[in-house]
């Protein structure tokens, strides 16, 4: 006794489907870097090595704090040079002893095995000395803000922002970092449609981790809002800004916005504040509950408006942070590019990927997510919009990805210096 | 006032059909969306705290928010503020409780307490405070301080600093004496207070409108009861700050002031009595709405003062106050020199005014 009497072939189709995508399948498409290392890069490390071991000098007489943060920046690349060498001081004996006449045939056999597995562990020696090699971010230590934005779509984009929102959210859940939404605008009457949104993550070290985020997110799939079966195709834009610690808690550091010479100091003379309404008679007249703030900053023409919180001044606070963030990360992408201007002539045609490019699709259909960056195509969405293992497998793609372009970089600028 | 467009109510009523109610307050989309969150968000946590408390522990679903939640619209919608729906409003960090009978803490309020803590901090600094010896207590009067919101502001971005701080508040309702104190607690228990703030704030009972023979105020009998100032001989008083009431009574009846703010909030606090007190007759011409600021200027160089901070209600009262200020603190001539200034900044809802009195 079958208590459906009839189930729809599709609907069949549909739940073998799913249970055939638990199984994840990687495309790989990535950037190829060298195996050896460029003669340029070596000596690169080499004069790194070198300062470390002046620097280490000067420790063990006198600590100083700024000494010993340098000193463990650039220690993983001493390690990695050391490794390096140890590796290829071995190939080189054991190839000594090959050429040897000498050698017995059964101490010959044990080199050539001996040799095959170093070259292999050579290899990844060498890759790590490359990665060590790449700076790290400036704002790399730091805690972020997320904006998201629907872009081209209308009420789908809306709807897809939303679901990108809880995406980061039980992302950061999983992860077990702090996040809170500071900015959140609806659409027009609509609980699931977003306009804005800002979500905060206050975790040393997040901007690394979700800097890959960066850019445009594509959506293909059939709205909830179609009625007619057809397959949209909208964007949602994604911008993953450095979230500033308060003043007194960083006076040292590097990221010192109240000091003028700091990179990114804003000069607040520089700044309008408006109130969204123009008011009459104000204080004791009238109880405003309106709390909404608008800063502008004048010469980038950056808007940023908040009202979220009941507070005028916790709004102020938290749009001063926001507009922070935005011309921190302006800045640094101007001194990015132009790195990469002076750079383009020797890396042949590798552009930036900036956030008005497309860098991931989200398609429904075919419960896939591709990265257009890394080229990694994962065939299970849901796991990827509840923020699974399979998002973080693409964020690590694409953290290698941007690994390798910036070794390219290096290489190409070195190379092009010697020159 | 405009009539709200039948288009406008129309979209409110998609939004949410409790949108409309809001909007007879508030008078725009934007901000009836706002308050409707507010209300939402404190609807579901009362509800929610009722559920834990009724029955013990677990995750029980949350019932009757949704009677709650309309009830409070219905409330707004008789142009109930909304601070006493909600029961309290964030000023600075701090969450100040306002029930009715005291007024609600303004933004503009907020902004001048910031900057005279700025000021504040200034002085400290020129005067090389921090380097005194221990005996040095900061000693700091609000005069009219409703909820008690500017002392435990300035408390609370003061102490990070200053080792020894005096803050007394004076009011003449006890209403207001209780909730400052009840403030008080509620803040350090939040745990955006520090528990100094307990042992160093006050707030006593006072009328400043009183007058011996000399012609001061009578605060006589309350300067031995505050801790700062009954051990020197003299009371002294390095910072004076107040909010006093500032609307004429035309203004409030015929003006610019809320139908909302006359009904329900306390006229005490808005417009300044009726005084018949015989010193008054030299000083015929002073305006109704300016009465405070007259005791305030006379207890200045009485005290001491350092700093005064005195907010006004527009650009035309502060003009008035500061030359009234020049006038009385000229006739006393007891300090050397006085320097008035009037303190506004744009980017404020009404453009906060005050009335910096500084001598040296």
């Amino acid at each position: 006794m079958l208590s459906i009497p009839w189930v729809c072939s599709r609907c069949l189709a549909r739940s073998a489907r799913s249970v055939r995508n638990l199984r994840l399948f990687y495309q790989r498409r990535g950037l190829q870097t060298e195996s050896d290392l460029s003669p340029a890069l070596l000596e690169r490390a080499c004069s790194l090595a070198a300062e470390h071991a002046t620097l280490s000098d000067r420790l063990s007489t006198l600590f100083d704090p700024k000494t010993a943060k340098r000193a463990g920046e650039i220690g993983p690349v001493v390690k990695a040079l050391e490794d390096w060498n140890n590796a290829n001081k071995s190939i080189s004996e054991l190839n000594s002893l090959l050429v040897d006449p000498d050698a017995e045939t059964e101490l010959r056999t044990l080199a050539i095995e001996e040799l095959e597995s170093t070259q292999v562990a050579l290899a990844t020696v060498s890759d790590n000395l490359k990665r060590s090699l790449v700076p790290r971010h400036p704002f790399a230590d730091l805690p972020c803000l997320v904006e998201i934005r629907p872009g081209a779509g209308g009420d789908e984009a809306g709807l897809f922002a939303f679901e990108l929102l809880k995406m980061y959210i039980t992302l950061c859940v999983r992860r077990g970092f702090r996040s809170a939404v500071i900015k959140r605008e609806l659409g027009d009457g609509a609980e699931d449609r977003l306009s804005e949104a800002v979500l905060e993550i206050e975790a040393e070290g997040a901007y690394d981790l979700l800097r890959t985020e960066s850019g445009v997110h594509r959506v293909q799939r059939v709205p909830a809002t179609e009625t007619k079966g057809r397959t949209h195709t909208s964007a949602v834009s994604i911008m993953v800004l450095p979230s500033f610690p308060d003043t007194g808690s960083a006076a040292d550091s590097a990221h010192n916005f109240d000091d003028p010479s700091s990179d990114y100091y804003i000069d607040p003379q520089e700044v309008r504040i408006e109130k969204m309404r123009a008011g009459g008679a104000g204080g004791q007249h009238v109880n405003k509950t309106e709390s909404a703030i608008r800063l502008t900053h004048v010469p980038t023409n950056t808007v940023v408006s908040m009202q979220d919180s009941r507070s005028q001044h916790a709004n102020r606070k938290k749009a001063w942070q926001i507009l922070r963030a935005k011309l921190a990360e302006a800045r640094q992408e101007a001194r990015e590019k132009e790195l990469v201007e002076l750079r383009r002539g020797a890396m042949g045609g590798i552009a930036r990927m900036g956030r008005g490019d497309k860098v991931r699709t989200y398609n429904y259909g075919q419960s896939r997510c591709t990265d257009h960056r890394s080229g990694l195509t994962v065939h299970n969405l849901d796991d990827v919009l509840e923020g699974g293992e399979s998002l973080e497998t693409i964020m690590g793609s694409v953290r290698s990805w941007l690994t390798d372009r910036d070794i390219l970089a290096i290489t190409s600028t070195a190379s092009e210096k010697r020159v | 006032m405009p009539r709200i467009p039948t288009r406008l109510i129309v979209k409110a009523y998609q939004n949410n059909p409790l949108l409309p109610l809001l909007l007879r307050e508030c008078r725009s989309l934007d901000s009836a969306r706002n308050e409707l969150r507010w209300l939402h968000e404190r609807a579901l946590h009362i509800a929610r705290q009722r559920a834990i408390s009724g029955r013990s522990g677990g995750n029980y679903p949350v019932v009757g928010w949704r009677g709650l939640f309309r009830s409070m619209c219905l409330a707004r919608s008789k142009g109930v503020p909304l601070q006493y729906i909600l029961g309290d409003q964030p000023f600075g960090d701090l969450d100040i409780k306002c029930v009715r009978g005291v007024l609600i803490p303004r933004h503009e309020t907020e902004a001048i307490t910031f900057h005279a803590a700025e000021l504040i901090l200034d002085i400290l600094s020129k005067n090389n405070w921090m380097d005194r010896p221990k005996a040095a207590t900061l000693r700091i009067m609000d005069l009219c301080t409703g909820t008690g919101c500017i002392p435990l502001l300035l408390h609370a971005l003061l102490s990070p600093h200053v080792l020894r701080l005096s803050v007394v508040g004076v009011d003449i309702s006890p209403t207001a004496i209780r909730l400052a104190k009840e403030n008080t607690k509620r803040n350090v228990r939040l745990g955006v207070l520090s528990e100094r703030a307990l042992s160093e704030v006050s707030f006593q009972r006072g009328n400043m409108l009183e007058f011996n023979h000399d012609g001061f105020p009578t605060m006589e009998g309350l300067f031995p009861r505050i801790p700062g100032l009954a051990t020197s001989p003299e009371p002294r008083c390095d910072i004076l700050i107040s909010n006093p009431p500032y609307i004429s009574p035309r203004e409030y009846y015929h003006g610019t002031t809320a139908r909302s703010v006359r009904i329900f909030e306390p006229k005490l606090a808005l417009v300044p009595p009726v005084n018949l007190s015989p010193s008054m007759v030299q000083y015929r011409n002073i305006r109704r709405e300016d009465l405070f600021y007259h005791h305030i200027a006379a207890l200045i160089p009485r005290l001491q003062v350092k700093l005064a901070v005195l907010e006004c209600g527009s650009h035309s009262q502060a003009i008035r106050v500061a030359a009234m200020c020049k006038d009385v603190l000229g006739k006393c001539n007891s300090t050397g020199s006085i320097l008035v200034d009037i303190w506004s900044v744009t980017g404020y809802d009404g453009h906060p005014y005050a009335v910096l009195v500084r001598s040296r």
